[in-house]
């Protein structure tokens, strides 16, 4: 069956390129129409692109991270006969709203000139939008030399660049994912999760105002319990525990599993206990969410979380499964040397709990300087809606919790 | 000595049929008259409106339109108000009013063209008495009221209704519209749509007071009632109708509802608003809400909801399957073809002059 190409559509009223930010799609796959196909992010909107047709993907024509232009291939897909078709098949070229028929070809559809034009003005004969011919003229760049790359051989700004950056040059492509370097900077385009991060963060530290709490808890309980499940031949990381102590402290102070409703000035207490875990994957970071954590016993928390954490980490997690989080925890203490951090709050919750390496640490017990296992937590809150004493109180339940483990 | 202001315009029956919340009552919910089918055929509508709004945001993202302003959520109102007018009264629509146009027999794969920029006006309003969907905010207010009080010079008994949205509250063409309409006693029904956001304004940064109470110092009567629920927007447009019609002048209606996708395909609405306020409409949306109740009733089972489903499928595919059939007029033709029904001298030749330029190049 005939290939059919697929070019990126004009998405938002005047864009002349968009960022590819993911495949939903692998080269030899079945799509359906209107099956999701990729996400890409213009300079208005991250968006899904649905797929036109029906048939064997071919060919993905970018990398994610690349700039793709309007007009530029996206995807191949080999074509199934469609099933019912009202219309017969039309041999002329494929309209796309925006930038005319399939591949742009010079002087195929020349802008009329109804007025005639001065002759010998420069750049009299080119397609370009003004700003690009002020661009151009700035940058010394005689436009007639140029070719153009946007919708119907229209000159873009990314034309005029390349063409001062290498002046013999006939047209570079205009699409890279990165621009070249420049003094040995090196310029690195920010998409997909690292985009996510950066918003999410921006947003949780200019709308929130948080503050900080440590302390040090004595872990001789947790790794007895440990060597307790371990002889009943189960294997546990502390991470299970660090969740069910968590879980018990937020039932008593609720509000530590809250959000700030800025739109209605209320505190939107939330059932049931989300739990969001910070996971370090090749990608950045991802928080995949253990829900409803608070009706799961021990052992299915560690089934569950050791599910998600391996999910994200293979990326095989979909979106339902790290959003919804009502609190979240992080490990800062996984290696090395450091003890503990001051973790962000990821919006719109209120606290993050972070967990340090368990290691042997001097402790005064009965005024003897002992050696006991020990960790450190520290908490991020929102003090919109927790203040320091209900922190500390929180704290010192947590440390309580984690003092008395025995299962 | 100054006159004494009234402030209750007397003659008011929609309000009886609401509580103060602005929920239909139980008693002006039996009392509708609308048969099983009526009441299915509602249902059915709201359903076909949704599935075509969500294939024309996937065409758009597919190239095949230029743009789309999204009505997800407000569903009720579309199909509630057409149901509850005459054929013959016209409807004055904002740009979202998609789904009105469909419920008054337009076809949407023409409609499309609008959206497609491939015409100007793909639809006769005097066939369909529905006026071009228009982008300058408010400006369909004053063209409706305009048009009403044409009506009652003619002393016909049609009424007109114009629809807009919150943010349209705020212009300056809705304060003159609803003067006039007061003045003149106009038999028009301005129905507000007030989605909770005006682009990326929330209404409490547009719009200090009630928007329905506006309508006292205009001389009339304005009520805010549930826009989610299908029936209550029935009864609500059917009455202010009735009344315009027997002379009763104009009535303001706030249906209160969400738009619950972009503004249009150019919006990111994740960039202003949050995720907590649309679960919090998606517990009230339109349409699993009519669903329940109709099975309440006993009006719908899983067979009716499967037929619906296929039917509703395979329109939505004949539509696309037209629209992206479709192609451009000539370059000519679109931008010189309906200016004049008599076109001047002077005017053709600028025509033949343009068209000539496009062959020499």
């Amino acid at each position: 069956m005939a290939d059919q190409t697929f070019r990126l559509p004009d998405l938002g009223e005047g864009l002349t390129e968009a960022q590819l930010v993911a495949w939903r799609v692998e080269e030899g796959a079945r799509v359906e129409i209107n099956a999701p196909l990729c996400d890409v992010e213009t300079a208005k909107a991250v968006v899904v692109i649905p797929s036109p047709y029906a048939g064997t993907i071919h060919k993905l024509h970018a990398r994610p991270g690349e700039s793709v232009a309007v007009g530029a291939p996206l995807v191949t897909i080999a074509a199934q006969e469609t099933p019912t078709t009202v219309e017969p098949e039309d041999p002329a070229p494929r309209t796309l709203v925006g930038y005319g028929p399939g591949a742009p070809e010079a002087g195929v559809r020349r802008r009329a000139r109804v007025a005639p034009v001065a002759t010998g003005e420069p750049g009299a004969d080119v397609r370009a939008a003004p700003f690009v011919r002020q661009l151009a003229k700035e940058k010394g760049v005689d436009l007639a030399r140029v070719t153009g790359t946007g919708p119907g051989g229209r000159i873009t700004k990314a034309d005029v660049e390349a063409a001062t950056s290498a002046p013999a040059a006939t047209s570079a492509p205009a699409a890279t994912p990165a621009t070249p370097a420049t003094n040995g900077e090196r310029r690195i385009s920010v998409v997909g999760i690292r985009k996510a991060i950066a918003r999410q963060m921006v947003r949780s530290v200019s709308t929130i105002p948080q503050f900080t709490e440590f302390a040090i808890f004595d872990a001789s309980a947790l790794m007895a319990a440990r060597e307790k499940q371990k002889a009943g031949g189960r294997s546990l990381t502390p991470l299970p525990y660090f969740i069910q102590a968590m879980v018990k402290a937020v039932r008593a102070y609720p509000l530590m599993n809250s959000s700030w409703d800025e739109s209605r000035d209320e505190i939107v207490v939330k059932q049931p206990i989300n739990v969001g875990i910070a996971v370090n994957t090749s990608q950045g970071l991802l928080v995949p969410v253990l829900r409803g954590a608070d009706q799961l016993d021990l052992h299915e928390i560690a089934d569950r979380g050791a599910k998600l954490i391996e999910g994200a980490r293979a990326g095989t997690l979909g979106p339902g499964e790290m959003s919804g989080g009502t609190i979240t925890v992080t490990n800062v203490g996984a290696s090395g040397p450091v003890e503990t951090g001051t973790p962000i709050i990821s919006p719109p919750e209120c606290c993050v709990v972070a967990f340090g390496a368990i290691k042997p640490r001097p402790m005064v017990v009965d005024g003897q300087v002992v050696a006991r296992p020990g960790a450190w937590i520290s908490i991020s809150v929102d003090h919109r809606i927790v203040d320091g004493a209900l922190a500390t109180e929180f704290l010192t339940a947590l440390v309580a919790e984690l003092e008395k483990v025995s299962a | 000595m100054a006159d004494v202001v009234q402030v209750a315009p007397a003659d008011d029956p929609v309000r009886p049929l609401f509580s103060p919340a602005g929920e239909l009552t139980a008693e002006a919910r039996a009392t509708l008259g609308l048969s099983p089918d009526a009441l299915r055929d509602l249902y059915h509508k709201m359903v076909w409106i949704r599935r075509t709004d969500q294939e024309a945001l996937n065409l758009q993202r597919q190239g095949e339109l230029g743009l789309w302003g999204p009505y997800q959520g407000q569903e009720a109102i579309h199909v509630g108000t057409v149901a509850a007018l005459r054929e013959t009264d016209w409807i004055f629509p904002s740009y979202r009013e998609f789904g009105m146009g469909m419920c008054r027999g337009i076809d949407p794969a023409e409609m499309l063209k609008l959206f497609r920029g491939v015409s100007h006006g793909p639809w006769d309003p005097r066939t369909y008495h529905f006026a071009p969907l228009v982008i300058p905010v408010a400006s369909q207010v004053p063209h409706g009221v305009g048009f009403a009080m044409g009506s009652r010079f003619k002393h016909s008994d049609d009424v007109v209704l114009s629809t807009f949205g919150d943010g349209a509250t705020s212009k300056g063409d809705w304060h003159e519209a609803m003067n006039f309409a007061g003045v003149f006693q106009a038999p028009v029904i301005f129905l507000c749509q007030n989605n909770h956001w005006a682009i990326s304004v929330p209404l409490a940064k547009q719009t200090a007071g009630s928007i329905a109470e506006r309508a006292q110092g205009y001389g009339f009567p304005g009520i805010r009632i549930d826009g989610n629920d299908v029936l209550g927007i029935f009864a609500a447009i059917r009455t202010a109708a009735e009344r315009a019609r027997r002379g009763g002048g104009p009535y303001l209606i706030e249906a209160m509802t969400y738009r619950m996708g972009p503004h249009t395909t150019s919006d990111d609405p994740t960039r202003y608003r949050t995720n907590v306020e649309l679960e919090r409409w998606s517990a009230k949306d339109p349409i699993p809400r009519f669903r329940q109740w109709l099975e309440g009733q006993g009006l719908l089972d899983e067979a009716a909801l499967a037929a619906i489903n296929r039917e509703v499928e395979a329109k939505v595919e004949t539509m696309r399957n037209r629209l992206r059939a479709t192609t451009a007029p000539a370059p000519g033709e679109a931008i010189f073809g309906r200016v004049y029904q008599h076109p001047s001298d002077s005017f053709l030749e600028e025509r033949e002059e343009f068209e000539s330029s496009l062959e020499s190049n």
